[in-house]
């Protein structure tokens, strides 16, 4: 937010605007509801599958580390990757089943035409990571443009992941498909890894608010899905003011401590 | 290290299948039945290789493959095959194993390896341009079961179990080099009685292969892999190591730089005042928008704006002035 931005108001909207700050803590301050319970019980179950898949992955994919263990740890690490891998396509697909309008909500987010503040947006993000205290970005509605894109990175690479993996799973028990079809298999298992592995650190980074201008951010999918009136008009500026409007989905309650 | 090789001389070989046999025996391997060939079954199909290929309990075969034959007397050709672990000395196998189960012998060259290590990932099958890895259950384990090119009795003095049983001597062993010499002598003997086709194999493919094939009718008669190369998914993901490695290192320190830069970083809380469509921030009072529309700054505007003063003097005066705030679209 600009720290130079003033603008001229007259003295009615000045007085509305101060009668307004006087009484706005009454029943509490406001949050916007942002993620329901089973979007964060689907994305915490799904983070910590993918957290494990990562780790067992990697005593296969780093041959030190298999090395290291020796086989019988390795065998439990595969074993676990085959269980927890199931678990990682099946809990997001019961999820999406058992609420269609979610899942459409989410595609429609994402697949929806780019502004110009979404343009602008996305390229101010890089310069934006590294001088944070000075680039002013611009009003964002529920998603912004760059979530859209890491988001579907995430969302590609999760699939092809899960896709190649059910595949190899299936080739080394059930339905032997040769090792032509093992090697494509096990290269797009490995490449999309790569592509998930470096959405995932930007995404925990940002998402865990490990990122200054991103503190607190962790509370929206870790606690109760809630996001401050303030911390919302920064992020998601466009979408923040619609919902404070209609006041469909704010919550008053007490300041979280930080 | 003393390289060695087994010399297969496909013109002696009688098809006898001894060298199966023997190898089962040496190593313990059973000699179960096939869907080719059970054990209540007198139906035979109308192949002579048996088992119709390698299996996790058989890691050589010998296979006869028939072609017309130019001779008026004998109208039906042999071309009798070893199929088994080649020895590459560019293995795949042993560069994709992520447990360091296979390896080359350090005394032979030979690519054998330890089942205890192996976890089963099965990828060494997906870097054989042979297909030979095959894999056997042990109690819900897969272990990998190839040909070892029996280094153990290589290290007591001793010769491969399927060059010792060999009647004929089609099969002999030694110095990768003699094994060479060898099977040229004998190519050109093979040439000069008429066998144009003949050719040398494993002298140069892969590096060079630890079994070297006097083959008498040709790559294509004996069906000999032309110009075997490692896949090129086992290949890219070979590379895949480093680029995940790399990618990750980078992001790490990407982020990191990120946080360092980020620190102190501070911003004033804002409320919405809908009646009025304004944006305020609570520390100051002041208000930040008005209404919701889109933003006018140009993106260097947006870079701009809020860079300290000292800095924005030393920028040329077009990129030095921000542009304030949005639109009342209220």
């Amino acid at each position: 937010m600009s720290k130079h931005a003033e603008f001229e108001v007259s003295e009615h909207e000045q007085a509305d605007n101060e009668a307004f700050l006087r009484g706005r803590t009454v029943g509490g301050e406001r949050y916007i509801k942002r993620h329901s319970r089973q979007a964060r019980w689907t994305h915490g179950i799904t983070v910590i599958c993918c957290i494990w898949l990562m780790i067992s992955g990697a005593f296969v994919f780093v041959p030190p580390l298999a090395q290291l263990v020796g086989p019988g740890v390795v065998f439990v690490f595969r074993m676990s990757h085959r269980v927890i891998g199931v678990l990682f396509i099946a809990v997001p697909l019961i999820s999406a089943i058992a609420a269609p309008a979610g899942v459409k909500h989410i595609w429609h987010n994402n697949v929806c035409k780019w502004t110009e503040d979404d343009k602008k947006w996305m390229l101010l993000f890089l310069p934006y990571l590294f001088m944070a205290k000075w680039i002013h970005m611009p009003d964002q509605d529920e998603q912004k443009s760059g979530q859209r894109v890491a988001d579907g990175a995430l969302w590609v690479s999760g699939f092809i992941m899960a896709f190649t993996g059910l595949f190899l799973l299936l080739n080394s028990t059930v339905l032997p498909m040769g090792t032509l079809a093992h090697s494509w298999l096990l290269f797009f298992h490995d490449l999309f890894f790569c592509i998930m592995l470096i959405f995932a650190l930007a995404h925990i980074f940002l998402g865990a608010g490990i990122f200054q201008p991103y503190r607190g951010m962790w509370k929206v999918m870790w606690k109760d899905g809630l996001i401050s009136e303030s911390d919302a008009l920064y992020h998601w500026g466009h979408w923040a003011r619609d919902v404070l409007k209609t006041d469909n989905g704010v919550v008053r309650k007490k300041k979280d401590e930080e | 290290m003393t390289e060695m090789a087994i010399l297969f001389d496909s013109s002696r070989c009688t098809g006898c299948r001894g060298c199966q046999v023997a190898c089962k025996c040496w190593n313990d391997l059973p000699s179960e039945p096939t869907a080719e060939n059970p054990y209540d079954s007198v139906n035979w199909d109308d192949k002579f290789t048996h088992p119709a290929d390698l299996n996790s309990c058989t890691r050589l075969i010998m296979t006869f493959n028939d072609f017309e034959s130019e001779s008026s007397q004998k109208r039906v050709g042999w071309a009798f095959s070893r199929r088994a672990c080649q020895h590459c000395t560019n293995a795949g196998c042993v560069n994709i194993c992520p447990a360091g189960a296979l390896r080359k012998d350090e005394d032979t060259g030979m690519v054998t390896y330890d089942q205890d290590k192996c976890i089963g990932c099965q990828n060494c099958s997906a870097a054989c341009p042979f297909d030979v890895p095959r894999y056997e259950d042990r109690g819900g384990k897969t272990v990998i079961n190839k040909c070892s090119g029996c280094v153990d009795r290589v290290a007591h003095g001793m010769m491969p179990a399927c060059v010792t049983t060999c009647q004929p001597g089609a099969l002999q062993f030694g110095e990768r080099d003699a094994m060479i010499e060898l099977a040229h002598e004998r190519l050109a003997f093979l040439q000069d009685h008429g066998y144009q086709d003949a050719c040398v194999y494993g002298e140069s493919e892969m590096d060079g292969l630890h079994v070297i094939q006097v083959l008498k009718h040709g790559m294509d008669a004996h069906g000999a892999v032309k110009d075997p190369q490692i896949p090129a998914a086992a290949f890219l993901s070979g590379i895949m190591k480093p680029v995940t490695a790399v990618g990750a290192g980078a992001t790490v320190l990407g982020l990191a730089a990120m946080f360092g830069l980020a620190h102190g970083y501070k911003r004033d809380t804002l409320v919405y005042n809908d009646g009025t469509g304004d944006t305020i921030s609570l520390e100051s009072g002041q208000v930040t928008k008005q209404g919701n529309g889109p933003d006018e700054r140009t993106v260097v505007e947006s870079m701009t704006e809020n860079l300290p003063e000292k800095v924005k003097d030393k920028l040329p005066a077009s990129l030095a002035q921000g542009k304030k705030g949005g639109d009342d679209d209220e």
